[in-house]
């Protein structure tokens, strides 16, 4: 896998601003539920993945369920389920979360390869759906691969560290 | 009670599905001494392996010890109570409470207090001897799933499941070796529990409606979600569920259709009896969701996992725990066969990611459904409300289909094609039996006293 090499780049790098301003974007496109466009983001070879997160003693060396994921996704798999929110039959957001994606404390490092950038951000989301039902929060952290490609820069693996083990959200019918 | 009278003809208060009086009911008698999956021996394989895991309210260290045998320990120090186990998965020879430093070995034997001697006067003011976390009061085991029952005098778990251990076997004995457990994802639903264990018990006729956006994006090789008509429910000792009728074949033919690969086929033949594979080779009908009495459920379905016409089978277990009488926490594992070849396990796990548990497509759909009638169920039209909930009754009682003979369905218990709410209401059934038997105060033990 692509390393990151150095330390953060300067806020006011190119390839800071280039990897910032893509990541913003992306947040109003989910906002908008606009995954047609979204899906147009994601490399072929996307890897997208969310562990499931588990309490463990301090020093046990490992904080998440093994073998577990509450994503783990490729384009395929992505793409289905992208599709299945076209059709007009996916009740659970039919009618449709109102989704804010709050992005932040994004850095961004340089790889070894001129056409990769690691990017990570930290994203609180807020999703309301009708009028009686608390609103549900999720907050995570992203580790993306952003690649430089013929159809511009494209997201090739993001995992997502979620920050709860029991996600109080009644299902992951978002994209984060 | 009238409720359970009327629960019984199959007219449901709809007030049982968020009522606080119900559920505290429900706290005491049903999960008070029915069965409850904790946890299942592949999640714990070595000695000092644990996993902390709830029974409603009460916190269990589900721990393998030093001589590989499973204890299930009240997570509670026999001090000042505090929790001597706060992570959720891990490996440990001993637990420490943080609060005074007691110690307790990973079988719960208390083995170390500090000043003992000083501050107890040793032997003689406190008996240490013997003392040991309190174990849960009913421990049993069935194909590596554990157990437990907070009523100290349970039914062998054997009994408990009755002839429902027969369609057991099927997602939790596909060979000698046994399932792996993975997982689980956890997450919270504002659902009464009681809907997810009716709806993988029986209902087979919100699949054509619910999930046809899965159907219509091409996740399945059956064009269409009517299919499920042609399947039967069944229910049998403490539990039933839900199968598909399969094109003619072969018992060979009819698994590889869902999937299998011949190896893992040809263990399944080793393994189960002759009925059981009949019900698969000869009925046609392959098990699909399943309840457990009051709240565990399986599911075994076979998806697309790449853009090809191949489909591949997953099978899930899920524990709808309660929280309240509107919330519920699913913690939602998928299960594969040990000795699966490890490419298989690795489409299984992708098929099970795409269909059920936090993310899977069908599951959203559900959750939806349910969220919506709970909260739907807590005002005061809802106890004007008795839902219909007799699907294959007529009005005399008699079924609206004859129930298969055992020339049409090999496996135990009471079967029907069809959509039906059958086993919907036998789950219930059983749920008015617990509800109208009060339980007895159990004895409370001195830590420590002297006889
Ligand atoms: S509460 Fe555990 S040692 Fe005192
Ligand atoms: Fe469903």
């Amino acid at each position: 896998m692509t390393a990151r090499s150095g330390a953060s780049l300067p806020f006011d790098d190119q390839r800071h601003l280039l990897a910032h301003r893509w990541l913003v974007d992306e947040t109003y496109l989910l906002d908008a539920q606009n995954y047609a466009a979204w899906l147009e983001l994601l490399a072929e070879d996307v890897r997208y993945l969310m562990p499931v997160r588990a309490t463990t003693a301090l020093g046990a060396g490992f904080d998440t369920a093994p073998g577990m994921a509450h994503f783990d996704e490729d384009k395929y798999s992505l793409s289905r389920r992208v599709a299945r929110f076209a059709t007009e039959h996916a009740w659970t957001e039919d009618p449709p979360s109102r989704l804010r994606h709050h992005l932040s404390n994004v850095r961004t490092f340089a790889t070894d390869r001129a056409d990769e950038l690691l990017v990570d951000s930290a994203v609180l989301l807020f999703r309301s759906r009708g009028d009686v039902r608390e609103p549900a929060l999720v907050s995570y952290g992203r580790q993306d691969l952003l690649r430089s490609t013929s159809d511009g820069w494209l997201l090739a693996l993001r995992s997502i560290t979620v920050d709860e083990s029991v996600l109080r959200i009644q299902n992951l019918a978002v994209f984060l | 009670m009238t409720v359970l009278d009327d629960v019984r003809r199959g007219m449901i208060p709809a007030h049982i599905y968020n009522d606080e009086d119900i559920f505290r009911l429900e706290r005491d008698r049903v999960f008070g001494r029915s069965w409850q999956f904790v946890a299942h021996e592949s999640e714990i394989p070595s000695p000092g392996d644990y996993v902390v895991r709830r029974v409603l309210d009460d916190s269990f260290i589900v721990v393998r010890d030093e001589q590989g045998d499973v204890r299930v320990l009240f997570n509670m120090c026999l001090h000042r109570g505090m929790q001597v186990c706060r992570a959720e998965i891990g490996n440990a020879s001993h637990f420490r409470c943080p609060y005074h430093g007691w110690s307790y070995r990973n079988d719960g034997r208390l083995v170390g207090l500090p000043f003992y001697r000083d501050a107890y006067g040793g032997e003689s003011g406190f008996r240490r001897a013997g003392q040991t976390l309190l174990p849960a009061p009913s421990l049993d085991i069935y194909n590596g799933l554990i157990f437990v029952s907070l009523d100290a005098d349970a039914p062998p778990l054997r009994d408990y499941l009755g002839d429902f251990a027969f369609y057991l076997d099927y997602y939790t004995r596909q060979s000698d070796a046994g399932i792996e457990l993975r997982g689980p994802q956890r997450w919270r639903i504002k659902a009464n529990w009681k809907i997810g264990a009716e709806n993988f018990a029986g209902d087979m006729y919100h699949t054509p409606h619910t999930h046809t956006s899965v159907v219509e994006i091409g996740l399945f090789r059956e064009p269409k979600a009517e299919k499920r008509k042609d399947g039967s429910t069944y229910w049998a000792g403490n539990g039933g569920g839900t199968t598909y009728k399969l094109p003619p074949g072969t018992f060979d033919e009819r698994l590889r259709y869902v999937g299998y690969p011949d190896e893992m086929i040809a263990r399944m033949k080793e393994t189960w009896s002759a009925a059981q594979q009949k019900v698969i080779g000869e009925n046609g009908f392959m098990i699909s969701a399943a309840s457990l009495f009051p709240n565990l459920s399986f599911v075994h379905n076979w998806p697309k996992v790449a853009d090809s016409d191949d489909v591949l089978p997953f099978m899930s277990l899920r524990l709808w725990q309660p929280v309240s009488a509107d919330e519920t926490e699913v913690l939602s594992w998928f299960a594969v066969d040990k000795q699966a070849p490890e490419q298989f396990k690795l489409l299984s796990y992708k098929a099970y990611l795409m269909c059920f548990g936090s993310s899977g497509m069908f599951e959203q759909d559900d959750v939806e459904n349910w969220v919506s009638m709970t909260s739907t169920a807590a005002g005061q039209m809802a106890r004007r409300l008795r839902l219909n909930s007799r699907m294959g009754l007529l009005a005399d009682d008699t079924t609206v289909t004859e129930a298969l003979g055992s020339d049409e369905f090999a496996g135990p218990g009471t079967a029907y094609v069809g959509y039906a709410e059958h086993n919907q209401r036998a789950l219930l059934h059983r749920w008015a039996d617990y509800l109208e038997q009060p339980i007895a105060a159990a004895d409370p033990v001195d830590i420590g006293a002297r006889p």
